[in-house]
């Protein structure tokens, strides 16, 4: 058996025979059962290396050829897909109380495997065309077969597509890199085609407008999956590119335009959060700003900025969950999650309101908070090269902070004499207040983590050094 | 391992009563279970002396590229602020226990969790360890106010309140990085000068700007409030005592200087007419904290030790005390007096000394400053006066007003040791011309108070109501401002989301890349 057959191949195939199923809880079961497995193997059996079980000895293989190309595993990869499937069974589970299970599970289970499979394919560039894929799979995720798509899904898809072939031509004009490195307006040529694709593809200051738009119209837990694991599997692409082509990793001009894109994201992002008054809106800001932080982080051109990037994986998962999870359970109470409709939403849904303030403090790198140890290293970082590009980044993350603020006021206004009720079920509450225990947890103790992300360094090397 | 010991003291106990809460409700014992925790933790933090410097170093972050870990340090300008907030809570339940006639016991936990945050607080070793700890503070104060206050006017200024305190956090993030931009990373043992004014900043709006966002009312009727904002002045007032002297050498020093003076007769005023304890306390903690952080920028870091010790000991002591028999009152006036007198050998006594050259801003900031002291004073004189006319003691108890003095004495006792023993800074003669000064000032406005209109609080009835909602330009300009700067926002993205969109996000992209492709050209 191998690798690629095991966590590509094998999870396309449930997911292919889960559509035809009609019983959610089977689906539930067969979904999260599935991801469990491959959690628990990726953790536990190396790749490319002989396994001794007693007796026995057995060794998975890394490589798996398909039509002349190969899906290829190194023994690193392993902490990649334990992280991604891990995640996607806490999100399959999240789908259950919202009754979102046959629309989720499927689907989710195909769009992540295409989306590992982008990260393992050889020649690589190949992946671009599975990231296409995986986005035109999401689509029937993210809306129901019988509702038209409005405007958030159509820029999606076209900003999305037109990405293809600038990343393309870039692979064809990389070729002849290959063959002359010395040629400077080739390799001129390939950086400006590979940063508009990737532009297209990560969703940089302007293309991200879909992003918002998309929250606003579709259902919040779906979307957000695929605004989840799209953004950080198009990041593990770019970062292939520039750890295999040299003069990508020396280009100091390279980091400069990544952490630009990445500031002015952030910056952006902040602001029309700060200033927004539709939540759903809002968290696609916040996503947004997100990925500007995952950039920013990889443009330091150093193994810090790497691990920053890592180490901001499983908290970003778990923050955009537990958004996605207390909005959606929001929505269920109102017709827009809008401020005039949300006023006071603290004594109807507390667990839910109380959830989507601490997910957002998260995103803002409030400390005790997940995401502050990996915010904590990107300023440092930023402090040692650029005052001026950390006072950037800080402008971004009060406009997160006041995003948040805001939000929080407006959902404890309440008239006088309110009565306190919790409209979540128990079961939602516990979700919610375990994932809370967990963004505080990995907070204090982000060496938590460690064991997980130290690993996926050695899968980009170059990088940083 | 000590101080370990003391917070787990006060969390185990804090837990213990909330287990009790949860599965025997009107268990009659709990409040044993309390006052035991609490004394435990208490004679722990007198303990600590006999080993000072003490430190507890948590795990340290990994990947190993951060520069700090989590580290506390219990040195001789953290114990006072340790001791006086276990003095404190061991009072505040000896108070709760002798007043309630049903336990409180889930209030009892949040106030002995929240002393513990405290402590943690003021015994952080770095800032980011004071960073994550005032992160915890402030979480658990929103979630308590937030539970526990009513109406959409308080609400909105609960969370105020949170967000002048995470602006403070903010700060103190932001002089770390200011630190090591100037090449050497920010500790409490060497403060580069660079950031010496931001985090008097950070402790500055954390400590006046905060409590002036807080409602009277939301505040009205919970004891719990006060244990919160004790707590949370303590632990932000301790940063002060970590600035370095050299604050006073930025050009920006006198004009921080002149505004805090402002901060600390506004303060006073308030302090000194307002009628209600409940609205007279944030103006106690602001006209303090404000004297405190004159001190740090007069280059005196240790004198806001001295206001921090009397900010806990006397106010807690005249906060709790209610109403007691006439004795004890008599000698909360004479000790409180003292505390605040800044007379030789009182625990204030360094708070006029300054390491700083004269700048002109003095002469306009020390006298302002004089006078808030002087009416800081005169409040309290009024206040502890006014205590015994509020309840009538007859009506509680022999034993509990046997209990409840104990509390408060233990607070005045530590005050007046502290004077003697308390850091390195106190039994000083300290400056005797300012203290009598203050003190001459102090009983002509208690004299005066009466007899002048704008000390006396009473408002005839046809006067516009205090609680009536006032127009304010700041908060007006604010909210016009962001009103027209998000319709801005709005404009651009449906621009961006419209019909042309995607044409002006192109635009917007080549324009991008030719900017940036320019500014990297030789």
């Amino acid at each position: 058996m191998s690798a690629p057959f095991l966590w590509i191949l094998l999870p396309l195939f449930i997911s292919g025979f889960l559509l035809f199923l009609r019983a959610e809880r089977t689906i539930l079961i067969l979904g999260l059962a599935t991801s469990i497995l491959l959690t628990v193997l990726a953790l536990i059996v190396p790749i490319n290396e002989a396994l001794l079980i007693g007796p026995f000895s057995f060794k998975l293989e890394g490589s798996l050829s398909i039509f002349g190309r190969s899906l290829t595993f190194a023994k690193a990869d392993g902490s990649l897909l334990a992280l991604n499937y891990g995640l996607a069974t806490v999100w399959f589970l999240g789908a259950e109380p919202l009754g979102l299970t046959r629309r989720l599970v499927p689907a989710g289970l195909a769009t992540l495997a295409l989306l590992i499979a982008s990260t393992a394919v050889q020649p690589f560039l190949y992946a671009a065309l599975l990231i296409e894929v995986a986005i035109l799979l999401a689509v029937p995720m993210l809306l129901p077969l019988n509702q038209p798509p409005g405007r958030g899904l159509k820029l999606f898809l076209i900003y999305q597509t037109l990405a293809m072939p600038f990343i393309l031509f870039a692979g064809w004009i990389l070729a002849g890199v290959e063959s002359s490195p010395g040629d400077a307006a080739l390799t001129t040529q390939a950086t400006a085609m590979l940063a508009v694709g990737f532009a297209f593809l990560l969703g940089t200051f302007p293309l991200y407008v879909w992003i918002p738009a998309l929250m606003e119209e579709v259902h919040t837990y779906p979307a957000s999956f695929l605004l989840w694991i799209l953004p950080q599997t198009t990041l593990f692409f770019l970062m292939n590119f520039i750890n295999r082509y040299i003069f990508l990793r020396v280009s100091p001009d390279l980091f400069e335009l990544l952490r630009a894109m990445g500031l002015v994201m952030i910056v952006t992002a902040g602001l029309w959060a700060a200033f927004q008054t539709n939540l759903g809106r809002m968290f696609g800001y916040f996503i947004a700003a997100e990925t500007g932080l995952l950039l920013t982080a990889l443009s330091l051109g150093t193994s810090t900025g790497v691990q920053a990037a890592f180490l901001q994986l499983i908290p970003r998962g778990l923050t955009i969950l537990i958004w996605a999870l207390c909005l959606s359970l929001l929505r269920a109470q109102v017709d827009t999650p809008r401020f005039s409709q949300i006023q006071g939403a603290m004594r109807i849904v507390p667990f839910a309101v109380s959830g989507l303030v601490l997910a957002g403090l998260t995103v803002a790198g409030f400390p005790l908070l997940a995401e502050f140890p990996s915010r904590l290293l990107i300023m440092e970082e930023l402090a040692s090269t650029s005052l001026e590009q950390l006072l950037a980044l800080l402008v971004g993350i009060l406009g997160l902070l006041a995003g948040t603020i805001r939000t929080l006021a407006v959902s404890v206004m309440a008239p006088p004499e309110s009565p306190w009720e919790s409209r979540e079920s128990r079961v939602q509450a516990v979700f919610i207040l375990s994932g809370a225990i967990a963004l505080l947890l990995l907070g204090l103790f982000p060496q938590a983590m460690h064991p997980l992300v130290e690993n996926l360094s050695l899968l980009y090397e170059h990088i940083g050094q | 391992m000590f101080i370990l010991i003391t917070t787990l003291f006060l969390f185990l106990t804090a837990l213990a009563l909330m287990v009790l809460h949860v599965t025997r409700p009107g268990f009659r014992y709990g409040w044993l279970a309390a006052m035991g925790g609490a004394f435990l933790a208490w004679i722990s933090v007198l303990l600590w002396q006999m080993f000072m410097p003490i430190e507890l170093n948590l795990p340290a972050w990994e990947p190993a590229l951060f520069r700090d870990a989590p580290s506390f340090a219990a040195d001789r300008l953290a114990w006072p602020y340790a001791f006086g907030l276990a003095s404190f809570v061991l009072a505040f339940l000896l108070r709760a226990v002798a007043l309630a006639e049903v336990p409180d016991l889930p209030g009892w936990a949040g106030v002995l969790a929240l002393t513990a945050f405290g402590i943690l607080a003021v015994l952080a070793n770095n800032p980011l360890t004071l960073a994550l700890v005032w992160a915890a503070l402030d979480i658990t104060e929103l979630a308590a106010q937030i539970r526990a206050v009513q109406g959409e006017r308080a609400n909105e200024q609960v969370v105020s309140f949170f967000a002048a305190r995470a602006a403070g956090i903010v700060i103190l993030i932001l002089a770390g990085m200011v630190s090591l931009s100037s090449g050497s990373a920010l500790d409490f043992q060497t403060v580069h000068p660079n950031v010496t004014l931001l985090l008097i900043l950070a402790a500055g709006i954390r400590l006046s700007l905060a409590p002036l966002l807080v409602s009277p009312t939301a505040a009205a009727g919970h004891e719990f409030n006060l244990a919160l904002q004790l707590t949370g002045t303590a632990a932000s007032l301790v940063l002060l005592a970590r600035t370095p002297a050299q604050a006073a050498q930025s050009p920006l020093t006198p004009f921080l200087l002149l505004v805090t003076a402002g901060a600390a007769l506004y303060g006073s005023l308030q302090w000194i007419r307002a009628t209600e304890e409940s609205r007279a306390r944030p103006f106690w903690m602001i006209t303090i904290s404000s004297l405190a952080v004159a001190c740090a920028l007069r280059g005196n870091p240790v004198g806001s030790v001295a206001w921090g010790v009397a900010l806990v000991f006397t106010g807690g002591a005249l906060f709790l005390s209610g109403a007691q028999n006439k004795t004890i009152l008599r000698i909360l006036l004479v000790f409180g007096v003292w505390g605040l007198s800044s007379l030789p050998f009182s625990p204030t006594a360094s708070v006029w000394q300054s390491s700083a050259p004269p700048a002109w801003a003095d002469w306009i900031a020390l006298p302002a400053l004089l006078v808030a002291q002087a009416m800081l004073i005169a409040g309290f004189i009024r206040r502890a006066t006014l205590a015994s006319n509020i309840e009538s003691p007859e009506s509680q108890p022999g034993w509990a007003k046997n209990i409840r003095p104990i509390g408060v004495g233990l607070l005045l006792l530590g005050l007046l040791l502290l004077g003697f023993f308390g850091w390195d800074g106190s039994l000083t003669i300290g400056s005797p011309l300012a203290s009598v000064t203050a003190g001459a000032l102090a009983a002509a406005l208690y004299w005066l108070r009466p007899r002048l209109a704008f000390l006396n609080p009473v408002r005839a009835h046809w006067v516009q109501p205090a609680n009536a909602p006032r127009p304010n330009l700041f908060t007006d300009t604010l909210q016009g401002w962001s009103r027209q700067s998000g319709r801005f926002s709005h404009f651009l993205a449906a621009l961006l989301e419209g019909e042309g969109g995607i044409l002006w996000a192109l635009l917007f992209l080549v324009l991008f890349l030719s900017l940036l492709s320019t500014g990297t050209q030789p």
